[in-house]
């Protein structure tokens, strides 16, 4: 199967001016600085592949599918910007493989660039001194389309983005919202497949990003049928619009999943909460608890007593996926009247913590989730 | 008839850099006034000094002519010998590489608006020289457009050299600085590079013919003030020692860009400045 992204064992290394990288943080190539031993050493700093490195990509592995959006997580540092930079032709991998709709991006930077483009929001690359419009015809121009394709092409995306009442004013005047809105439409401009946004919501206040979110999600993804890959270290953007997502940890792919699974990766339970009314801490009660904890799949019952004895709710930490129907026949055999049943799952962010800082132990608290070993 | 997409690219470029110039009256402005204060100042101090320039160019011309020439020359070949360092910048760079250009677009494209502006204001340089200096051109239209083109090649070259360096330093190049300082002095750009033999030491003039920007002010001088015919074997040498420096430059330009790029990508650099 030909996917629309995938890399094979990529390897990106920067060099460095440090001596030593952090422990932990920065894995190094051959550190030697300062002199130039030979001829050879001095091609090699010609050449600029002279350590020492820092790896910022330590043999990544992606298969994105076609008209799939695929988010990659990360913290700051992880190495997004630097996929993307890669996948877009921008910086050159040391090692590994990276293909775009199967063309090689080393060999094939051209037929690359045919069938992807980029949101980098640091570089904008537009004129200042330009409207909107003139912006996009310049870029409509470099692309090759002609005079009537690219009048039609951009009236549609300033309609689309809903940017058509200002494209004639200039860029100078546009707010951070409507620069990324015409960041947008220059990456539509050529009607490409493939679509990479890194950091797309950055900057921009909660509206605009939901905003953005909307038109990336119903209107690119959906109408227009693109594929996405989206950098992200926003959470709540990657679990409601990737239909997969990558956690990039320090260069490398520590979970792959779709959000939903990803969530459980981390994590083998989940806290079911029961509220009572007017109930008393007694003997039946205890009884009741020691009956769930002998169920198969709870893995804890903690009861939710206050200070005059009333018992206002239990918290049962139970594996993901028991049959709830078990414990609320216990519950129910013991005549208590509920007032609320809720389950608290683990999210996309306790998986993410738990991912990127592999110390995190289980904590004991209620509503915490228990970590895999 | 399709216009090819390289073309229609250039004029994408050079319209972008109109529609931004035009934006800055102020500039525009001053622009045309410098255009005045320069080929008169420069003109008034010719008129006093006055040196011959008979033993480069022959009789027929005079100081003032040279000099107003050169000044003309310096100007229409300036936003070349800039190159499109002027233009690069991390916000752009990263973009306009990603549309696939080509190098030649992208170095021409960058240069084509501020090159049509100085063709234009060549014009008033030379009215003003010849009405207000009586500069004397006699020019073979024939040697004009081989010395500009000539002088363009070299100056692309040198543009590119300039600009794959600068982005691999992110700073000015060394090698450019060094250049246009010697260039000053030796290029003949304000006096015929023989008095340097006068100035300094005998024979030391030899130099200057090792710079390109010499050729680029000697060529274009030829062909305005000494109405010379490329039929003429010694005209057609000294348009063939320049183009040897075309010959070299375009490439090794060409090549120098190139690596400058695919340094800075392997880097991880090409947005920084």
């Amino acid at each position: 199967m030909e996917f629309a992204i995938e890399t094979i064992n990529l390897v990106k290394r920067y060099p460095t001016t440090a001596r030593r990288g952090r422990e932990g943080h920065f894995h190094l190539g051959p550190a030697r600085i300062g002199r130039v031993e030979s001829f050879t050493g001095l091609l090699k700093i010609i050449k600029g592949i002279r350590g020492p490195f820092i790896e910022a990509l330590r043999g990544v592995n992606i298969q994105i599918k076609k008209g799939e959006i695929f988010g990659v997580l990360g913290p700051n540092g992880a190495g997004k910007t630097t996929l993307i930079k890669i996948l877009c032709t921008l910086v050159i991998h040391d090692e590994g493989e990276a293909y775009v709709n199967g063309f090689d991006v080393k060999r094939e930077p051209n037929q690359v660039l045919k069938n992807l483009q980029a949101v980098l929001p640091e570089s904008r690359g537009f004129n200042w001194r330009l409207t909107g419009r003139q912006n996009l015809e310049f870029y409509a121009l470099l692309y090759g389309l002609n005079e009537k394709e690219a009048k039609e092409r951009i009236d549609y995306l300033l309609d689309f983005t809903g940017l058509k009442d200002r494209a004639d004013d200039y860029y100078q005047r546009y707010s951070t919202g409507m620069q990324r809105k015409l960041l947008l439409c220059r990456s539509l401009l050529r009607n490409t497949p493939i679509l990479l946004f890194d950091e797309p919501t950055v900057g921009l206040d909660p509206t605009s990003a939901a905003e953005f979110r909307d038109l990336l999600h119903k209107k690119i993804a959906h109408e227009e049928k693109k594929t996405i890959l989206l950098s992200t270290h926003n959470l709540f953007e990657a679990q409601n619009v990737c239909d997969r997502i990558a956690i990039l940890d320090r260069g490398k792919i520590t979970a792959c999943d779709t959000p939903n699974n990803i969530r459980y990766l981390m994590f083998d339970e989940k806290v079911f909460n029961i509220a009572f009314v007017d109930a008393i801490y007694d003997d039946e009660q205890k009884k009741m608890i020691e009956k769930l904890e002998e169920i198969s799949g709870v893995h804890g019952v903690t009861p939710g007593i206050d200070l005059d004895g009333n018992f206002h709710e239990i918290s049962i930490r139970v594996d993901k996926n028991v049959d709830l129907s078990s414990i609320l026949e216990v519950v129910m055999k013991s005549g208590l009247k509920i007032k609320m049943i809720n389950t608290k799952e683990p999210t996309l962010e306790d998986a993410f913590m738990a991912i990127t800082r592999q110390h995190v132990e289980p904590q004991e608290n209620f509503g915490s989730f228990g970590q895999r070993s | 008839m399709e216009i090819p997409i390289e073309l229609k690219q250039i004029i994408a470029f050079t319209k972008r850099d109109f529609y931004s110039w035009t934006t800055y009256k102020t500039v525009v402005i001053t622009q045309i006034i410098n255009v005045f204060i320069g080929v008169f100042s420069w003109g008034v101090t010719a008129t006093y000094v006055n040196k011959p320039v008979s033993q480069m160019y022959g009789t027929g011309t005079n100081y003032i002519s040279f000099l107003i020439v050169g000044i003309a020359i310096g100007n229409l070949i300036m936003p070349l010998v800039q190159g499109v360092h002027s233009q690069l910048n991390p916000w752009t760079i990263e973009t306009i590489l990603m549309t696939g250009v080509s190098t030649p677009v992208f170095v021409i494209g960058n240069v084509m608006w501020t090159y049509i502006f100085s063709i234009i204001t060549f014009i008033p340089y030379l009215l003003i020289g010849i009405y207000v200096f009586h500069v004397s051109l006699n020019a073979n239209i024939a040697s004009v457009i081989v010395a500009f083109a000539i002088s363009a090649a070299i100056l692309v070259g040198l543009a590119m050299i300039s600009t794959g360096l600068m982005i691999v330093t992110k700073s000015m190049d060394p090698i450019t600085w060094i250049i246009n300082v010697l260039s000053n002095i030796f290029a003949g750009v304000s006096f015929p590079v023989i008095y340097l033999d006068t100035i300094f030491l005998p024979g030391i003039s030899t130099i200057s013919w090792f710079f390109p920007q010499t050729w680029v002010y000697h060529l274009c001088r030829l062909a305005m003030l000494t109405n010379p015919s490329l039929s003429n074997p010694q005209v057609l040498v000294e348009f063939l020692k320049g183009s040897v420096f075309a010959v070299i430059l375009l490439p090794l330009g060409y090549k120098v860009f190139r690596w400058g790029v695919a340094r800075s990508k392997r880097e991880g650099t090409l947005g920084w400045y």
